[in-house]
């Protein structure tokens, strides 16, 4: 095992143990190498005395040659032991007498004599000694000690020495291990309470502190670390059951959101639901109510014509009041109609680019006979130039149709004036339509709910003058589809001022622009197809349409012919290649929308333009499958006879006017009511104003 | 004969003494046993304590007798010179036998020659009480009351002491000497002096 790996408490007391000993070792090895240094010294010492006495013993035998004297005195030697041998030398160097030692083993002696003194020779200490008599050397004596007190004295030395070592080592041993810990014995605590902290993870444990040393600081250090890892653990496991319990709370939260979504989307579901049989619902209404007011309007109108002609002129006030109440009815229907479009957002913006001064004069023309009503002026100013505008035009035409009923309405024995310019603002170009009356005037509190829906003026007024109070909310809503605004300026018995801002290009998100442009640009027909160009094929499942839209077109002069269903429609469009179809859209079996597909799908029958007349609302798909023109029953008759006027010109390729010829058709057509559909102004004489009556 | 063994071994000795450098000079005149007689008689003087009346100063030399035919020759003389012991150097000289003694009481060691065997008595007598080294070469000497006595042991010279001689001579002998010494007893005089 490698001595750096040993444990704390053996490298302890291996120190301990190392270094006493050296200590008792070195200390005691001095101490003894210093004694047998002595002892030897005083063994030399020793022999010399010993010397000194055996030669002045036998000087006196020396010097009167007396051997065996000699040999006496040195036999007195035999008492020591350790002398193994003694010669005698005389003044000449010869050995005169000789002692061996009985147990020694005998030995070549020296000769002659050597220095004086004492040496050591191997293991043995040698003596030279003059031998005097009175101071006169007689010869010389030779010792030989084998040093045995010595040798016995260092084995006894070792033995003591290494029992000494081993007693003191072994108490060392005790000690040591007793007081060593002091040191291990913190250590060796910490380690434990560390590994038993690393393995259970409890940093509760503390270290118990025994002294103030070092290790006890290291043992206070080590319980501080524990106690802000605890404090750390501790906030940890806070901080853990925390968010488990927010987890917990935020699953609950998000079951709960869950089941509220399941809820929502139930609900949005069964609102959708509802949304869809609410307008299931509107769809059916318009068209259920539409199809008798259509009825009632048509059949009123054509007796009303008939009756007058026949000159019962009794019945023709009856016949009036019947179709005024139908219109009335019906535009209360529209109105509702397109204000819970507008509301629900569906209503779309069908975009064309017109002339404006043709829109306005048609559209003063087609209102002459309200404004005239009243006994009111009616004034049209146009600027020079007005050029023409990409807009909604049914929408433009129906804001402005409201501000003008609205203007007779209330205005009695007054001036009604029309005004459009054009203008610029900040890099646009806007076209300003301006209807003011000398009527009765709003006050401002009227004014503040002016284009609320249902909102009049007064509660009075609906009484006296009637209307649904629809107009101006339907107004002010589509100006603001056309990104537009309407204001209004009045005094109380003044008069009022409406003055409609329209950009002169509305950009909408949903556009119909291309389908509209047909309607405009109806595609002229190949020259060599032969088509019946006074034949109008009239597709509807209502036998009263029919017969309404017979009469009307037979009255401008077209042959009719009239299809009960799609299929039988398609037969005869196919048989008669009229100038122009007018197609319903609810049918049973074969639906309008099919029918115009195949009519479209068909080479020889697709020149041939479609008119939808229909109470389904949807311009934009009329469009898209090929419709030429798309027309909501009941039918405006004037804007019927215009349309198909202009198909028959087209295909004709005869360059006609074809206002001018809807005007001579209209002059044609006997009158219904003094300057009805009379043209007042003209494209020459604008800005002229045509009293009425 | 072996007297001829001891003197050739005797020769030996002195050559190598001379070969040594010490001082003593060969001469073929001088006999060996004499020799070691010679530096026996100055070893005897290391070994001997005289009591202080028996010179008159502290520095008077030791003076050495010899009676009779001297035997030493130069030998004597030339071991004892520039010598000193305790201060003392020596002085050799020679006394022919004489009634009177006188010559011979200002003697510190008197050496008696073997010619003078018949004059031992009277010399011992005539010493009696002085502070006088005797040293015999004739065997009894010591028994007749001489303090020191030269023998030969196997060809060796030895020596006797009269212990109670020297004791009378008020003489201290070193123990080291005695060891060495055959001690002998004094005999009664009146049985001997006659001889």
């Amino acid at each position: 095992m490698n001595l750096k790996d040993l444990s704390i408490k053996r490298k302890l007391m291996l120190i301990t143990m190392l270094t006493s000993g050296l200590a008792v070792v070195l200390s005691s090895a001095g101490f003894l190498i210093y004694d047998l240094i002595s002892f030897r010294q005083s063994l030399s010492q020793d022999l010399m005395t010993q010397a000194e006495i055996i030669g002045y013993n036998s000087a006196a035998a020396m010097a009167f040659k007396d051997e065996s004297a000699a040999t006496v005195t040195l036999s007195a030697l035999q008492a020591k032991d350790d002398i193994v041998s003694a010669v005698l030398y005389t003044r000449e160097g010869k050995i005169f007498t000789q002692y061996v030692h009985a147990k020694a083993a005998r030995r070549d002696f020296p000769s002659p004599p050597q220095a004086r003194g004492y040496r050591f020779e191997g293991s043995y200490l040698e003596v030279f000694r003059d031998v005097t008599l009175n101071g006169e050397p007689v010869g010389t004596l030779f010792l030989q000690s084998d040093m045995r007190q010595w040798n016995s004295r260092a084995k006894r030395y070792a033995t003591i020495f290494l029992s000494f070592v081993l007693i003191s080592g072994f108490f060392a041993l005790i000690v040591s291990s007793k007081l060593q810990k002091l040191i291990s014995g913190p250590i060796l605590h910490l380690e434990d309470t560390m590994r038993m902290v690393s393995a259970t993870k409890s940093y509760e444990v503390r270290a118990t502190r025994f002294y103030g040393d070092e290790i006890g600081r290291l043992i206070d250090g080590f319980n501080t670390m524990l106690s802000e890892i605890q404090q750390r653990d501790t906030a940890l496991h806070h901080a853990n059951d925390e968010l488990q319990t927010r987890t917990l709370e935020l699953e609950g939260e998000i079951v709960h959101r869950k089941e509220m979504q399941k809820e929502l989307l139930n609900a949005k579901h069964a609102a959708e639901d509802a949304n869809r049989a609410k307008s299931a619902f509107l769809a059916n209404m318009s068209h259920e109510l539409r199809t008798p007011l259509n009825a009632i309007i048509g059949y009123s109108e054509m007796l009303e014509e008939e009756t007058h002609e026949l000159g019962k002129v009794e019945s023709v006030k009856d016949l009036q009041k019947i179709q005024k109440a139908g219109k009335h009815l019906l535009s209360l229907i529209n109105d509702v109609l397109d204000l819970s479009k507008i509301e629900a957002g569906r209503m779309g913006l069908h975009l064309e680019t017109f002339e404006i001064s043709p829109m306005i004069e048609e559209m003063v023309a087609t209102l002459r006979p309200a404004l005239s009503k009243n006994c009111n002026t009616v004034q049209v100013h146009l600027a020079e130039q007005l050029g023409v505008m990409r807009a909604d035009i049914t929408k433009v035409r129906q804001i402005l149709f409201n501000l003008l009923s609205n203007a007779c309405k209330f205005t009695d024995h007054g001036t009604i004036s029309v005004d459009v310019n054009r203008s610029s603002d900040q890099g646009e170009e806007w076209i300003r339509f301006q209807v003011t009356d000398s009527g009765i005037g709003i006050n401002a509190k009227q004014k503040a709910n002016l284009f609320q829906e249902f909102t009049q003026a007064d509660v009075s007024i609906a009484r006296k003058y009637g209307g649904t109070g629809l107009g101006l909310a339907i107004s002010y809503r589509y100006a603001r589809l056309m990104k537009g605004r309407i204001s209004v300026e009045s005094e109380p018995g003044q008069g009022s001022v409406f003055t409609v801002h329209l950009p002169a290009k509305v950009t909408a998100e949903i556009t119909g622009a291309t389908p509209a442009e047909k309607a405009s640009d109806v595609p002229a027909a190949s020259p060599g197809m032969k088509s019946n160009l006074d034949t109008i094929l009239v597709i509807d499942d209502d036998s009263t349409v029919r017969d309404l839209m017979s009469r009307f077109l037979t009255k401008l002069g077209f042959h009719v012919v009239a299809a009960a269903s799609g299929e039988e429609g398609l037969r005869l469009a196919k048989q008669v290649n009229p100038l122009v179809v007018t197609l319903d859209v609810i049918m049973p079996d074969c639906d309008g929308w099919a029918v115009l597909n195949k009519l479209k799908a068909d080479p020889e029958l697709a020149e041939i333009p479609v008119i939808m007349v229909t109470v389904v609302d949807n311009e934009s798909m009329g469009f898209e499958l090929g419709a030429s023109s798309y027309m909501i029953k009941p039918v405006d008759r004037d804007r019927l006879a215009i349309l198909i006027e202009k198909h028959r010109l087209t295909r004709s390729s005869a360059v006609m006017d074809a206002q001018a010829f809807a005007a001579s058709r209209r002059d044609a057509s006997p009158k219904k009511d003094g300057g009805r559909v009379k043209r007042t102004a003209t494209r020459n004489d604008r800005k002229t104003a045509a009293p009425i009556k | 004969m072996r007297r001829v063994g001891l003197l050739i071994v005797t020769t030996c000795l002195l050559f190598a003494i001379a070969l040594s450098g010490h001082a003593e000079g060969v001469d073929s005149s001088d006999s060996s046993e004499y020799l070691i007689k010679a530096g026996f008689i100055y070893n005897f003087a290391k070994l001997v304590e005289w009591p202080t009346t028996a010179f008159a100063q502290p520095d008077s030399p030791i003076v050495i007798g010899i009676l009779g035919n001297d035997p030493f020759g130069a030998t004597l003389d030339r071991i004892v010179a520039d010598k000193k012991i305790d201060g003392r150097g020596f002085a050799v000289k020679r006394v022919k036998w004489s009634k009177d003694l006188r010559e011979l009481k200002d003697c510190n060691i008197l050496f008696v020659s073997s010619s003078e065997k018949e004059h031992v008595d009277s010399v011992v007598d005539g010493m009696k009480g002085l502070p006088i080294l005797t040293i015999g070469d004739a065997p009894g000497f010591a028994k007749r009351g001489g303090i020191i006595n030269f023998t030969l042991e196997d060809n060796k010279v030895r020596f006797e002491v009269n212990v109670e001689a020297a004791k009378h001579a008020d003489l201290s002998i070193s123990s080291r000497l005695l060891t060495l010494a055959k001690i002998v007893q004094q005999v009664a005089a009146d049985g001997r002096k006659s001889e």
